[in-house]
Formats: C-alpha cells, sequence, structure tokens
C-alpha cells in the first residue's frame, strides 16, 4: 500500500476503516475535542475538531471525528483552522459564557469571550448542546433518561415533557462525560444524589466506583463496587471495559470462598471504634465537625482528601482552634466500657503535635482525665508537646458539645484549676474508644477460642502465654486481643510469628499429658461428652457404638468427664482414683 | 377489471379505456388542487357534479377535477374542451349559466373570460394568455388532462407506460444509462446528477436497497411538488418505480410533509389503485420485479428535507442530519444504500424513458438539461407555477410570464432557491437560470422558489426575514449554524432597528464565513446566503440603515419618522380621522401636526392622505 495520506507531514497509509481523529491521536497529534467521546456514536455537533483536507487541490474543512482517513492531505493546525476554531469558540461564549473548558479553549486559539451579544434565554450558561450527555444515557446506560427540546438556539437538555424524571437512575454518567460541568440533577429526577463516600477517608471526600480500597490494599488493584457499578445494576455501560487499555476488566469475576488447610492460625483481627452516635454528651454524631481521631488521621495525611491540608468537614474551612478529648467511651464503667484504650493519649499528643506544625496561629486543647505514657521516651514526647509546641493540656471531662454560631462549643471542667471552661472550637475530635472488630466473638467461637468481658479475643495465660490462645495453634496478635500501639502490635506479631515456627520445627507436636479418654468397656455411645465438648475432640464411632477422642484437639478441660453419665469419659493422668490418692495423702 | 398481469394485458385495457374516453363529447377539467380549494372549487365541482346530473348530460360530458393549473391566483380554472374556452376564478353560481352557453352551446362568454391585468385585454383561451405562452409545460402539462384521483386518466396520458417499456425491454444499466445520457439533475436543490447517484447506489452490494421521495418541501411560497403530488401523483410513483428498477429496490418511502393533507390523500389513492391494478406489489406486469411504497409524514421540521435528517426521522429519530462523508446512495436509511430524489426529479423519470433521453437533452442548457418548475410569487401581476426551460433568463421569467411588477413599481431584486437562496439585483436580470450561474450570482437553483422583490421591499429586512425563519429552523444540533444563524439574526434586528454599527458588516461576513465553512448540513452551510447577497448587491441600503438611520425602502418601523409638510397639506382631517391612535392633530383646513411619542409608524396617515403631504 502507498503511503497516501499525509498528516501534518507525516506519510501514511489511508485507512478508510478509522477516522482522521484516531489516526491523528496515533501519531500523538492533538486535535481538539468536545463532542467527541471514545465509546459514544460520534456525532460531529461541536465542529471543533475541524481540520483541512486537502483532495483532489480543493480545501475544506472537515470533522476529524467522522472524516475517514481517506487518501489526501490533512492540516490539522493550519492558519484557517485555528480561524474556524477561534471562531466556533466565540460562538459557544455566546451561548456558554461561564464554562470553564471553553474559555481556556477560547484562551489558546484567542477568541475574544465578549464578540457576540445574542445569548441564549433559559440555558445556565454552560451547556454548549453537545449532546454527550444524551448520547451517554441512552447508548450506554441503557436508560435514555434525558434529550434535547426545542430548536435552534432554544435547544436545550431536557427530561420528557420538562418533568422530574423516574427512569433516570442518577448514576451521574452524564455529570462525568459534560464537558463543561453543566449537568444539574435536580432538573432530571427527583432521587436525591448521594455521592458514593470514600470507606478508607472516612467519608470526607467521593471515590468513584471503580477504585483501589486504600493505598496499601493487598493486592494493590482497583476493584468494581457492584452495588454501584451501571454494568451490574442493569447491564449497561462497560465504558471501562473499552477504556482499558490493558484489557484487564473482568465482570465475571466473583468473591469466593477459599479452602486452605493449615497447621496455625495467627487471629490480627484489628478494632474498631466506639461508635460517636452512643456519645449522646458529645453529640451523638450529629455535629459536622466533631469527628473521631481516626477521621483526624486522615484530614492531616499528606495523601489524605486534602493532601494533608488541615480543614473541618462543615464548611472546608481551616480551624483556628481545635479542642481533642481523651477517654471518649473508654474508663467510663457507668456509660461506656470500663477499659482504657491504651493509644489516645499518645496519639491525641501526636494529633496536636501535627496540627500545631501545620497551622501555627491555631490553639490546640486536649481534655484528659490521666496522661498515661508508658512507653519508651513516650513521656519525654509529651513534655515537648506541651513546653515547646504550647500544645494546652486540661484535666478535667466535658460534659456537653454544641453547636452555636458556626462553633463547637466545648463545655467542660478543669479539675486542676477547679473551675468550668467553655472554649469555642472550630473542630473537636474525640479519641474515642477502641472496640474489637464487629465479628471477632463469631471468629472466636470458629477457631474454639475464647474472648474475654470486653470481647476482645483471650489468651492462654496472661503472663506466660501472651500471645497464644486457649487453643492450640491458634495465636493473638495486635488490637483483637486487646488496646495496643504499633511497637507492641509488632511484638506481639513477630511473636506469634515466632511461635508458628515453632510449632512447625518441631517433627512432633508436644502436648500437656492430662487429656482426656474413653474406657471402651464401659462406654455406650450416649454422644452426651461430644455435645460438651468445646474444642470437637470427641466423635461418636457408631459402628462399634463407643466415642473416639482426638487427643491432638483434646485441651483436657475435663468437661465430659464431668457429664459423662457412665463414668467411661476420664482424664488421663488426673483420674478420680489419682485425686482419692492425693487426697488421702493430704489427710495423712 | 382488476389486477393487469403482464404487458400485453397493460395495452390491452389501456385501448379499453381509451375507448370509453373516447365516447364523451366534451370534457370539463376544475382545478382542485389546494389554491383551487382556497378559491373555493369544492362548491364548483359539487354543483357541477349535480347540474350535470340533472341535465342528464353524465355519458355525453367528461367532468375531471384536475390539480392545480399553474395560475394559482385565478383558480379555480375551469377549461371546456374541445374548444378551449378558459374561465379563470369560476364561482359556483355561474355554473348554470356556462353549462347551458358553453357547454350545451359553444358560446365564450364575455364576462367570465380571463382580462390581462397589464393590457386589460380579454383572453378566451389559455394558449393566448401571456401567463402561459412563454411557458414549456412538459410536466405540469399534465395536469390540464388528468383527474388527479383516476389512474386510467393517467395511463391514458404515456402514465405507466415508461415502466412497460423499462420492464419489457431495458436492463437496469439501460435506464441509468438513459437518465445519465438525458443530463437529469436533482430538482430539490443540490442539481447532483441523478444517473450518477443512481449508478452508485447500483454498484453498492447487497439486498436491501431503497428509493426515497423527498416531498418536505419547506421553502416559504415554495409549492411545486405539492402541486405535482396533487394533480399528478402517479407520474412520481413511476419515476419511483423505474428508479427501483433502476438500483434493484424493492422498498419506497415517501416523506411527506402533513402540512399537505391533500396531497398525502391523493397520493395514498394513487398507491391504492396502482396495487389494484398490479404496478406496485409482488411481481409488477410479470416481470419479476416487487416494490412497494410506504408514505412517511413529516411532522413540520424544514430541516427535515436534508437527506440524513429525512432519513432520520424515517427512523423515528429526531430529525437532524449527520455527517454525510459517506454518501446516503452507501449507507443511507438504517445504514442501506438509499437513493433520495426529489418529486419533481422523480416526475421527470417517466418523461424522460418515453421521449427518449436526446429529446430531454435537447431542452436546456448545456450543464443544465430539461425543464424546472418555478413558484413566481412576490411583486409580480401573474403569480403561480411556472414550468421553464432551463436557461431561460430571469427577465423573461418575471417580464413575460410574470407580467412585470405590480402597480408599475421598480424591480428591485428576486430571491431564489428559497431561504438559503440568495437576492438577484436588476443588473443580473439577463442571467440564464441554470445551477451554475445561480450559484455563481450568490443564490441557488433550490427547489424553484422565486420571489420577486420590488421598491417597497427593504433588502436588509429581507436578509433578516430569511435569516429569522433559518434561525428557528435550525435543528441546533452544530454550533455554527444554532448559534451562526441566532448571532446574524441579532446583528440584523439590531441593523433593522437603527442601533447598527459599520463593523456589524465585518462581523456579519465572519458569521457568514463560520457558518459555511463548518456547519454539519447544507441548511447552515448556505444560510448565509440571504446575508452575502444583499451586502454585495445593496451595500448601499446597509450604509443607510447604520450611517444615515433610514430605511430607503420605508420598510424598517424602527427608522420611520411620519412628518406632515406644511406646504402641501389643506387641512382636510382626514389622516386625523384614520390615525388608529390618535397621533395626529389640527382644525379643519389648518396645518395638521403628527405626535411623535403617539405615533405607532402605521403608515395609514401616508396612505389616505391625498395630496402627498405626509412626509416618511
Amino acid at each position: 500500500m502507498a503511503k497516501d495520506l499525509i498528516i501534518d507531514g507525516i506519510a501514511l497509509e489511508s485507512d478508510p476503516d478509522k477516522t482522521l481523529l484516531e489516526v491523528a491521536r496515533e501519531l500523538g497529534i492533538h486535535i481538539p475535542t468536545l463532542c467527541f467521546y471514545k465509546d459514544l456514536s460520534p456525532y460531529a455537533a461541536c465542529r471543533i475538531c475541524v481540520v483541512e483536507v486537502i483532495w483532489r487541490g480543493k480545501s475544506r474543512l472537515r470533522t476529524a471525528c467522522t472524516y475517514p482517513a481517506w487518501e489526501g492531505e490533512v492540516k490539522t493546525d493550519s492558519q484557517r483552522v485555528r480561524k474556524a476554531r477561534k471562531l466556533i469558540l466565540e460562538l459557544m461564549l455566546a451561548e456558554a459564557p461561564e464554562a470553564v473548558e471553553i474559555k481556556e479553549m477560547a484562551k489558546e486559539y484567542g477568541a475574544n469571550p465578549e464578540k457576540h451579544n445574542v445569548h441564549r434565554i433559559g440555558n445556565d450558561n454552560k451547556c454548549i448542546a453537545c449532546g454527550l450527555c444524551v448520547r451517554i444515557c441512552k447508548e450506554r446506560m441503557n436508560i435514555g433518561a434525558i434529550g434535547f427540546k426545542n430548536r435552534g438556539q432554544e435547544r436545550e437538555i431536557t427530561t420528557p415533557f420538562d418533568k422530574l424524571s423516574d427512569v433516570c437512575s442518577t448514576c451521574g454518567a452524564c455529570s462525568f462525560v459534560c464537558p463543561t460541568d453543566a449537568i444539574r440533577f435536580k432538573y432530571l429526577s427527583e432521587k436525591k444524589v448521594t455521592p458514593i463516600l470514600s470507606e478508607f477517608n472516612k467519608e470526607l471526600i467521593r471515590r468513584p466506583v471503580i477504585y483501589t480500597p486504600f493505598p496499601q490494599a493487598v493486592p494493590n488493584v482497583p476493584v468494581i463496587d457492584k452495588e454501584k457499578c451501571m454494568h451490574f445494576l442493569n447491564k449497561s455501560c462497560r465504558i471501562c471495559e473499552s477504556v482499558c487499555e490493558s484489557d484487564a476488566i473482568r465482570y465475571q469475576q466473583e468473591d469466593e470462598i477459599i479452602e486452605e488447610e493449615v497447621g496455625a492460625v495467627v487471629m490480627a483481627t484489628g478494632y474498631d471504634l466506639y461508635d460517636l452516635k452512643k456519645l449522646p454528651e458529645f453529640g451523638s454524631g450529629k455535629l459536622n465537625d466533631v469527628v473521631d481521631g481516626l477521621t483526624f488521621e486522615r484530614i492531616l495525611s499528606s495523601s489524605g482528601p486534602s493532601s494533608g491540608k488541615v480543614f473541618r468537614p462543615s464548611d472546608n474551612k481551616e480551624p483556628k482552634t481545635i479542642v481533642f478529648i481523651k477517654c471518649a467511651g473508654s474508663r467510663d464503667p457507668e456509660n461506656h466500657n470500663a477499659y482504657c484504650s491504651k493509644i489516645c493519649c499518645m496519639y491525641s499528643t501526636k494529633h496536636a503535635m501535627l496540627y500545631k506544625h501545620r497551622v501555627p496561629d491555631g490553639k490546640a486543647y486536649i481534655f484528659y482525665m490521666d496522661v498515661r505514657t508508658g512507653g519508651k521516651r513516650y513521656e519525654e514526647f509529651y513534655q515537648r508537646a506541651q513546653e515547646e509546641e504550647g500544645v494546652i493540656y486540661l484535666r478535667g471531662k466535658v460534659s456537653k458539645l454544641y453547636n452555636e454560631d458556626g462553633k463547637v462549643v466545648v463545655s467542660g471542667v478543669d479539675t486542676l484549676l477547679g473551675r468550668n471552661i467553655e472554649i469555642r472550637a472550630d473542630l473537636v475530635v474525640l479519641a474515642t474508644s477502641i472496640l474489637p472488630t464487629a465479628g471477632t466473638t463469631d471468629i472466636a467461637n470458629l477457631v474454639k477460642t475464647q474472648i474475654d468481658e470486653n470481647g476482645f479475643l483471650n489468651e492462654a495465660h496472661p503472663k506466660m502465654r501472651p500471645v497464644e490462645s486457649m487453643s492450640a495453634g491458634i495465636y493473638l496478635s495486635g488490637c483483637g486481643h486487646g488496646p495496643k500501639d504499633i511497637p507492641e502490635t509488632v511484638a506481639q506479631a513477630s511473636a506469634a510469628a515466632n511461635m508458628v515456627c515453632k510449632l512447625f520445627a518441631n517433627e512432633f507436636l508436644l502436648h500437656e499429658p492430662i487429656i482426656t479418654g474413653v474406657d471402651l468397656d464401659v462406654c455406650s455411645g450416649c454422644g452426651v461428652c461430644v455435645e460438651v465438648c468445646p474444642y470437637n475432640a470427641r466423635e461418636l464411632n457408631e459402628a462399634r457404638g463407643v466415642v473416639n477422642v482426638n487427643k491432638v484437639l483434646c485441651e483436657g478441660c475435663g468437661a465430659c468427664a464431668v457429664a459423662c453419665v457412665s463414668g467411661a469419659a476420664r482424664q488421663n493422668n488426673y483420674t478420680d482414683a489419682q485425686i482419692n490418692e492425693m487426697v488421702q495423702a493430704l489427710l495423712v | 377489471m382488476g389486477k393487469i398481469n403482464s404487458i400485453s394485458a397493460f395495452f390491452d385495457y389501456k385501448k379499453n379505456i381509451s375507448d370509453e374516453a373516447n365516447a364523451f363529447e366534451k370534457t370539463v377539467i376544475i382545478s382542485s388542487g389546494t389554491c383551487g380549494k382556497a378559491g373555493g372549487s369544492d362548491a364548483v365541482v359539487r354543483r357541477a357534479k349535480k347540474i350535470l346530473k340533472e341535465k342528464g348530460l353524465s355519458d355525453k360530458v367528461n367532468l375531471k377535477v384536475s390539480g392545480c393549473l399553474g395560475f394559482c391566483e385565478q383558480e379555480p380554472i375551469m377549461i371546456i374542451n374541445p374548444q378551449g374556452i378558459f374561465y379563470p376564478k369560476v364561482k359556483s353560481e355561474n355554473l348554470e349559466d356556462i353549462f347551458n352557453r358553453s357547454i350545451i352551446e359553444k358560446e365564450f362568454i364575455q364576462d367570465y373570460l380571463y382580462v390581462d391585468p397589464v393590457t386589460k385585454e380579454q383572453k378566451n383561451r389559455k394558449q393566448n394568455i401571456q401567463f402561459y405562452k412563454k411557458q414549456k409545460p412538459v410536466i405540469l402539462a399534465k395536469n390540464f388532462n388528468i383527474d388527479s384521483n383516476s389512474i386510467n386518466d393517467y395511463i391514458l396520458n404515456d402514465g405507466y407506460s415508461a415502466l412497460a417499456k423499462v420492464l419489457k425491454e431495458m436492463k437496469p444499466e439501460d435506464v441509468i444509462a438513459t437518465i445519465k445520457e438525458s443530463g437529469l439533475r436533482g430538482r430539490g436543490g443540490g442539481g447532483f446528477p441523478t444517473g450518477k447517484k443512481w449508478a452508485s447506489s447500483r454498484k453498492v452490494k447487497g439486498t436491501i436497497k431503497y428509493v426515497i421521495c423527498n416531498a418536505d418541501e419547506g421553502d416559504p411560497g415554495a409549492y411545486m411538488d405539492r402541486s405535482l403530488l396533487e394533480g399528478n401523483p402517479h407520474s412520481v410513483l413511476e419515476g419511483m418505480l423505474i428508479g427501483a428498477y433502476a438500483i434493484g429496490s424493492c422498498h419506497g418511502y415517501i416523506y411527506v410533509r402533513m402540512e399537505y393533507p391533500l396531497a398525502i390523500e391523493h397520493f395514498e389513492k394513487a398507491l391504492n389503485d396502482a396495487r389494484k391494478k398490479g404496478f406496485l406489489g409482488k411481481n409488477i406486469l410479470n416481470s419479476g420485479f416487487d416494490f412497494d411504497v410506504r408514505i412517511n409524514r413529516g411532522g413540520g421540521a424544514f430541516v427535515c428535507g436534508e437527506s440524513t435528517a429525512l432519513m432520520a426521522s424515517i427512523e423515528g429519530k429526531p430529525g437532524e442530519p449527520r455527517s454525510k462523508h459517506v454518501h446516503t446512495v452507501e449507507k443511507g436509511l438504517w445504514d442501506k444504500s438509499s437513493v433520495l430524489n426529489n418529486v419533481e426529479t422523480w416526475t421527470n423519470v417517466p418523461l424522460i424513458i418515453n421521449k427518449g433521453a436526446k429529446w430531454y437533452a435537447s431542452i436546456g442548457t448545456e450543464k443544465s438539461k430539461g425543464t424546472k418548475i418555478f413558484s413566481l410569487v412576490g411583486k409580480v401581476n401573474n403569480t403561480g407555477l411556472v414550468e421553464v426551460p432551463m436557461g431561460i433568463t430571469l427577465r423573461e421569467i418575471i417580464y413575460d410570464i410574470g407580467g412585470g411588477i405590480k402597480d408599475g413599481k421598480e424591480f428591485k431584486a428576486v430571491q431564489t432557491g428559497g431561504p438559503s437562496g440568495g437576492c438577484i439585483p436588476k443588473e443580473l436580470l439577463d442571467l440564464p437560470v441554470d445551477y451554475e450561474s445561480l450559484t455563481k450570482a450568490g443564490s441557488m437553483m433550490g427547489s424553484g422558489g422565486m420571489i420577486v422583490m420590488d421598491e417597497d421591499n427593504c433588502m436588509v429586512d429581507i436578509a433578516r426575514y430569511f435569516i429569522d425563519f433559518l434561525k428557528n429552523e435550525s435543528c441546533g444540533k452544530c454550533t455554527p449554524c444554532r448559534e451562526g444563524t441566532a448571532q446574524m439574526s441579532g446583528i440584523l434586528e439590531n441593523i433593522c432597528n437603527g442601533k447598527g454599527k459599520m463593523e456589524d458588516l465585518d462581523k456579519l461576513e465572519e458569521l457568514a464565513w463560520i457558518t459555511s465553512e463548518t456547519s454539519l448540513c447544507q441548511l447552515g452551510a448556505t444560510s448565509a446566503n440571504p446575508v452575502l447577497t444583499t451586502l454585495q448587491y445593496f451595500k448601499n441600503e446597509y450604509e443607510a440603515h447604520i450611517l444615515e438611520k433610514k430605511c430607503p425602502a420605508h420598510v424598517c418601523t424602527t427608522l420611520l419618522k411620519f412628518e406632515i409638510n406644511p406646504k402641501t397639506c389643506t387641512g382636510c382631517t382626514l389622516c386625523s380621522k384614520n390615525c388608529p391612535n390618535d397621533a395626529i392633530s389640527g382644525n379643519l383646513k389648518e396645518v395638521h401636526l403628527i405626535d411623535e411619542k403617539k405615533c405607532i409608524k402605521c403608515g395609514i396617515c401616508y396612505e389616505v392622505c391625498k395630496f402627498d403631504a405626509i412626509r416618511r
């Protein structure tokens, strides 16, 4: 094939199956577009992509988005092309003087935004009637909730009969594709547009339907939110599929249960924060500018919603007065949790210091019951916050938080001075209590291990076996076991890993000698012991009519021995006779 | 008789009905197209039928209700053959008299004859009337002999003989070659060679192709297509049949605007009759050729006359054009090869087959062959449809056929080609009317509208009117047309209101450039023609509006100022009596005064003053 198509001096083979725009983009030549979107039918309405096509001695302006890459010469940025684009932009600015994108383009082409003075009526000054929204709604979303009404300059995007649409699903595709941000949902649907909020960023900002759950996610790949994705909702869209150049989208992927046989389990179930709703004295979560520590952690994060610029959720303004309240839900056996959440003292100090670094003229107050700095160099850190960073520590409890004049009024008491305090804060951060992750109890039951009175996983022995659970092969680490800071968690996790290694390194499993057995001559196979065994160590051998004991699983608790009616279940090395002998020996 | 099953049966049938028709002693034609009906033809026809029955003349007199006979302002017209007595503006109360004296007897009744508006002479026959003399009606001519609802009348006037000829002895390629040789070009406006279009479609592979008749005639003041569909629907159908045979199509569509109910009614009847007789349907005249036509009614959008918008409309989508880089003969209706031609183009086809390509090519100029129907309207004495050979000059049409300008006023311009056409000035009156010459003059052939303007027409106002029309009819899809026409309209509005500036003229030219260079379809691309031609030929009028704040033709009311000349005012009080807003004061025999604040510039005082004392 001859190289019969010349684009801006580059010669290549003509290809009638492609458009000039496609060919130019492959060559890296930029042609501006507005009404074009790769996955929608070409419309050729905005005319901004016009290029000069010279064929058989005639030069004409043609839209690159629709013109086939036939033979001929093409100039994508000639004087004539630039003049046409300039004049078109001037016309667009007459109908959409507030469209930012058009204004930017106008600057590039030297278009005069005030040239024309006949303006469109009934328009919000942004829409350029490119029809992308109409096409994506119909072609991709299979909905067709919107269309054009009227002709000529009165052309407008609307719903049928100008009535709020009952088919519009407020999926937002129209808004996504609109080049000038002209879509106003309130004219389209009654449904409230609920943006999808980022769970990882504590709902401070939106996230797309396709997203990476958090930066360190394993595996670190995006996922599709099936509950929001239009493809899963009405079998439409599939735009991501055509946009992805690696062909990596798999709609048919499903969540699956993976079964593995393992020799040990490390329980690192983590923690939740105490729900703000359960703290009526602190506004029950209804005050916008009262947040928990984790939310403030995201606000401070340089990879967070504002790239580290401190702001408050209600108006995104920088808070000038900030109050930290510790023990929110902790150390309060009457109303909330009795235990100490342990990490709050240090992280609140850290938060206050970071805040002071970001907002040097801001004021940071910390309300505390005690300051617990049990850890290497923790006390020095706390001293530094007070002395060098100017964080103000107030010993006392806060009784009430409420909104007034855009501020959060913190009403508390300073028990050292013995007087009431009222601070009008811009933002309040509650160091809410740490809870075991919801579902910890379920998972503990699953692996037959114990939880404590607060729902945390229980260790086998508080001093001697702090990383082992009561069940053999089940190890503990992190806040699932109880409130812990990072160094402690790392230490415990390392220890747990080491315990696993120790377990696997032996040729044989060592077991306490006190386990249970069955006197097969006496056992009637009634099965009572099977039911009472908490470790699933007993099973009924129906063929022989007796119960068998799994010696590895049995922890020797003795429940079976107590329950056994016939006395067939007994504890090895701890038989009744042995105990009797021991008692006798004591008495004699 | 039912279906005609073969070509020989067709000729037998024709002979039979010919004998029947020859049995009549006299033929009376009453024109009853839309223009005729507006003149009261329905009552005339009813009365005529009643009188025929009463007088027992039904087997002696053949009464035909025809379509428009071209001379629209004189309708309803009655022609009595074989004498050729021509009565314009027939009234039902005179029918008794006409029957007694002109049909039973052979008298030309002086009272009812046509009077030439210029010479005031009485004319008794059609061929003596100035309006008809210079015309060369080959298409419209049939309207004079055909009852528009009678398929037999059509057959007797060479109807379906072209189809029979084609099916009997011509291969599709022969048909295309004949059309090519005839030099027929599209009558819808573009002037694309019809034969070439058909040949391109013939080449496209595929079993499904469409022929489409564009009857979405939307130009203001143009009604050639309507008259053809109303008066001679079978000729359009026969043209489509031949076209379908040539390209290998078996589906046809006709897109008629809803505003043409009579045309739709007549065409529907024609379709049913043709189906009954076997000219439509399966295995037409036992030739193995199948074809049928569906009627699609347009919803009144001017842009649907554009081929792709029309096809989108047939497909049930909004009537908006799309890019035509790939022609509709390759990918048209439902992405299939489609041949779309205008009503007049289709009507020409059977004529060419019957009379031969050479005969057709002998009419007209080198590049524009055949005849063209124009609707001659505006400030001429004779308005109506005129069919003339291509190449005739504008002067001949306006002065010889149109009888010159009304009331002896001065000719100023003629607007051709519909709203997207241009205004042609006096200096170019000797311009031959063909595709190339009109385009060169900045206008175009269009579908054949021809609006004559005299000294009382303001050319800026005319430009504003047409741009306004296009602004309202722009579908609004592409930016240059949607916004460009609106901006041009705004500027012209300003100029007409005396708020124009000289730089507005540059702006107009710039807008004209961008709309013509970058618009999506021809509506936008040609929208600037009225502006450009008036700017080219009548720039002085623009300047008068802008610089002197005056409208030379006294049309733009904001620029008008009525004054009373105290020297000539006799104080007759006529003006103050007629003033609708009591703006004129003055006692009898004293000079009157116009209160400028109250004056609504209606111009009544100017009209009524007998002493030319009102100045404007």
